[in-house]
């Protein structure tokens, strides 16, 4: 994924653009069989639906990935101290996601003016991963996934999370003590080390189409950072209730010129403060979590100008609820989030990419999940995004430009999917748009409709 | 007919008691294992106790009903069980899904640790729900249903549905749990020699009154 904003349109490389904003809105997807495997239990016990976690699964997150119920290799020295405990299978998982996506209007030929592209496309592979996913040693696990995307053709790293854990406990007689978990993390997105499906990497949609348009703005913290950042924080989790982390992150974008210099876009200046406060009640077969999540970060535009100078600074302070009900047989989740992002783009404003000093951008979801024995369900989800008009940032342009310069898209999603096994999902997905960058009728100027984009994505996605 | 069965309920019941008493003579030992335990092993077994917390709660007493209580659930009766998930002879669904993996690498030493902790623990407190549930299900637990042969809970689990040795304390317990473990045990998913004869007329009403009392107390 990469940071798409104030760049491309300035340099005209509307094909760069297109590439930037399917791959914002292209699937992500994770679920991993090796943690079965450590483990010994079903994907149930931290899964309601993958990749989305029950309260299990979010303490094993917690606890560092290393729970395990196999056998271990293991090394002491001659002070009794634990040198070695490794899996003796290694935690290994793949994932292969084959998909196919309809858009309700097909895309102009890339290439032939006036033509237009096939409609109806099969990926196959859409994506298909490699995981190193579990323990490392004593309180130290993984979850590393590299990936091969069937529209970019090549291998790359994707979401990756290394962290360590320590359980303590404090205060009070037995019965009445504080259990504690430290931890430190060291991943390559934020949010990706998050244990709600209410937060950016691991929220709705958890998988999407590839090919289809997507709208033209998104938050930093939405997505435009993975894979282009490095993180290190640490995190607490108290009683299991409270969840406080404080992380930061810097410039680490894989490929193209190193050491980064202008040819590269959207890269990190000096050390961006990221923060995370939950806090989560259960009660009977149901959870409440209750938060804020948000990052500063200051970024050089690149993209033909140097990494030096006055930098695009933005702000995103974000909340987020999610409830889960999770019985014997019915299970229902809700996920809302909305982030509300401050833009001072000093450098961009600068450079010509942006024609404001200052943009604002306001991100709302909401999803509705229900499945019956973890094996037919459904999805409905609201999403919205709404900011500041820039003539420049949100250009009109085929396709992907904005006739009145406005970043605002909403529509909804409905998704049905059907598990014949714990680890196989078959997934219907329809997204319908209201508006898309701006308009609900000819949005780019070029007498597209949002409802042109409307799109049926079916998947077939396997974990093993 | 109902004395019958009933005294061969005891009759099985006694036999089973007798293997307890063997196994209480195990939780015993349990105790002492623990009490003579190197700081090593002391320090992995509360590691283990972290493990089960995950689901069964701080110090045994659980949130969610799906994982039952484990406070002061009688030792020989954890000791029981975790060797029949360990061995993979308890099947029933949950017990695959879950304690088979959890289960599958503890020692007997782990095993006798667990046990005389959580049975070192104070119950979780009852919740009361519906009064007539409960009312019908104290009768049943106290008496049993004559009509249909079915013995009284109390005579194996005790008055207060302590547990007794083998015999698990279900007071306290979760209702939905309970009312789970009295289907896969009726449907012989889980296997429970005793209490297949005994519950095999126990109708779904029955049971959930019956769980409804366990659980208020």
């Amino acid at each position: 994924m990469i940071g798409m904003r104030p760049f491309a349109l300035h340099e005209g490389n509307l094909r760069l653009l297109a590439i930037g904003l399917l791959s914002l809105w292209s699937a992500k997807s994770w679920a991993v069989p090796s943690f079965a495997r450590q483990t010994g239990m079903t994907c149930a016990a931290c899964h309601t639906v993958f990749p989305e976690l029950t309260p299990f699964g979010r303490e094993f997150k917690l606890n560092g990935y290393v729970l395990d119920n196999i056998k271990q290799i293991t090394g002491i020295d001659i002070d009794s101290h634990q040198t070695l405990a490794l899996n003796s299978i290694p935690p290994i998982s793949m994932m292969v996601q084959i998909s196919y996506t309809h858009t309700s209007t097909a895309l102009p030929d890339s290439a032939l003016p006036g033509a237009l592209a096939k409609d109806g496309e099969v990926l196959f592979p859409d994506q298909a991963s490699f995981f190193y996913a579990g323990k490392i040693a004593n309180e130290l696990g993984a979850f590393i996934q590299l990936t091969y995307d069937g529209v970019a053709d090549h291998f790359g790293i994707d979401n990756t999370d290394i962290r360590y854990a320590h359980h303590l406990s404090f205060g009070g007689t037995d019965g009445n003590s504080h259990n504690m978990i430290l931890g430190v993390t060291l991943n390559n997105n934020p949010t990706v080390q998050d244990v709600w499906n209410t937060t950016p990497a691991w929220g709705f949609p958890f998988s999407g189409s590839s090919v289809a348009p997507g709208p033209i703005a998104a938050t930093q913290i939405d997505g435009a950072l993975a894979q282009s950042v490095a993180g290190l924080g640490v995190y607490m989790w108290l009683d299991d209730h409270w969840y406080a982390e404080i992380s930061g992150y810097t410039a680490a974008i894989v490929g193209g010129a190193h050491p980064l210099d202008s040819t590269q876009s959207n890269v990190a200046h000096g050390l961006a403060p990221y923060w995370r406060l939950a806090y989560e009640q259960r009660w009977d077969r149901n959870s409440l979590s209750v938060g804020t999540y948000g990052i500063d970060i200051k970024t050089h535009p690149g993209n033909g100008t140097a990494l030096q100078g006055p930098t695009d600074q933005y702000k995103d302070v974000a909340g987020d609820i999610q409830y889960q009900f999770i019985g014997e047989d019915h299970l229902v989740t809700v996920l809302a989030t909305y982030i509300h992002e401050n833009q001072t783009l000093n450098a961009s404003f600068l450079d010509q990419f942006a024609a404001n000093a200052t943009n604002t951008l306001k991100t709302t979801k909401l999803t509705g999940e229900y499945s019956y024995q973890r094996r037919i369900g459904g999805s409905l989800g609201y999403f919205s995004t709404t900011g500041s008009n820039d003539t420049i940032l949100y250009a009109a342009a085929p396709v992907v430009g904005s006739a009145n310069n406005s970043p605002d898209s909403s529509g909804y999603i409905a998704e049905l999917n059907y598990l014949p096994w714990l680890n196989t999902k078959l997934q219907l997905q329809y997204v319908a748009y209201d508006k898309f960058n701006g308009l609900r009728t000819n949005y780019d100027g070029s007498g597209r409709n949002a409802s042109d984009n409307n799109t049926l994505y079916g998947l077939v996605w396997v974990n093993f | 007919m109902a004395i019958f069965v009933k005294s061969a309920v005891i009759r099985i019941a006694v036999a089973t008691v007798s293997s307890g008493l063997l196994m209480v003579g195990i939780a015993h030992a349990a105790d002492e294992s623990t009490a003579s335990m190197t700081d090593a092993q002391k320090a992995a077994l509360q590691k283990i106790i972290e493990t089960c917390s995950a689901c069964h709660g701080l110090n045994g007493r659980s949130v969610a009903p799906t994982f039952p209580n484990l406070a002061a659930q009688t030792a020989p009766y954890i000791e029981l069980q975790l060797h029949a998930f360990r061995d993979q002879t308890r099947a029933d669904p949950d017990a695959q899904a879950y304690m088979w993996g959890m289960a599958s690498q503890l020692n007997d030493a782990s095993i006798s640790g667990l046990a005389a902790y959580f049975s070192n623990q104070s119950a979780a407190a009852g919740k009361s729900v519906n009064a007539t549930l409960i009312a019908q299900g104290k009768q049943i637990f106290m008496e049993g249903v004559p009509g249909r042969q079915i013995a009284a809970c109390a005579s194996c689990h005790g008055a207060q549905a302590q547990g007794n040795g083998p015999f698990p304390r279900l007071a306290g317990q979760h209702a939905p749990y309970l009312l789970k473990q009295l289907l896969v045990i009726q449907s012989v998913l889980r296997t429970a020699p005793v209490m297949h004869g005994v519950i095999k007329d126990l109708t779904r009403d029955q049971m959930q009154a019956v769980v409804a009392y366990l659980e208020s107390i």
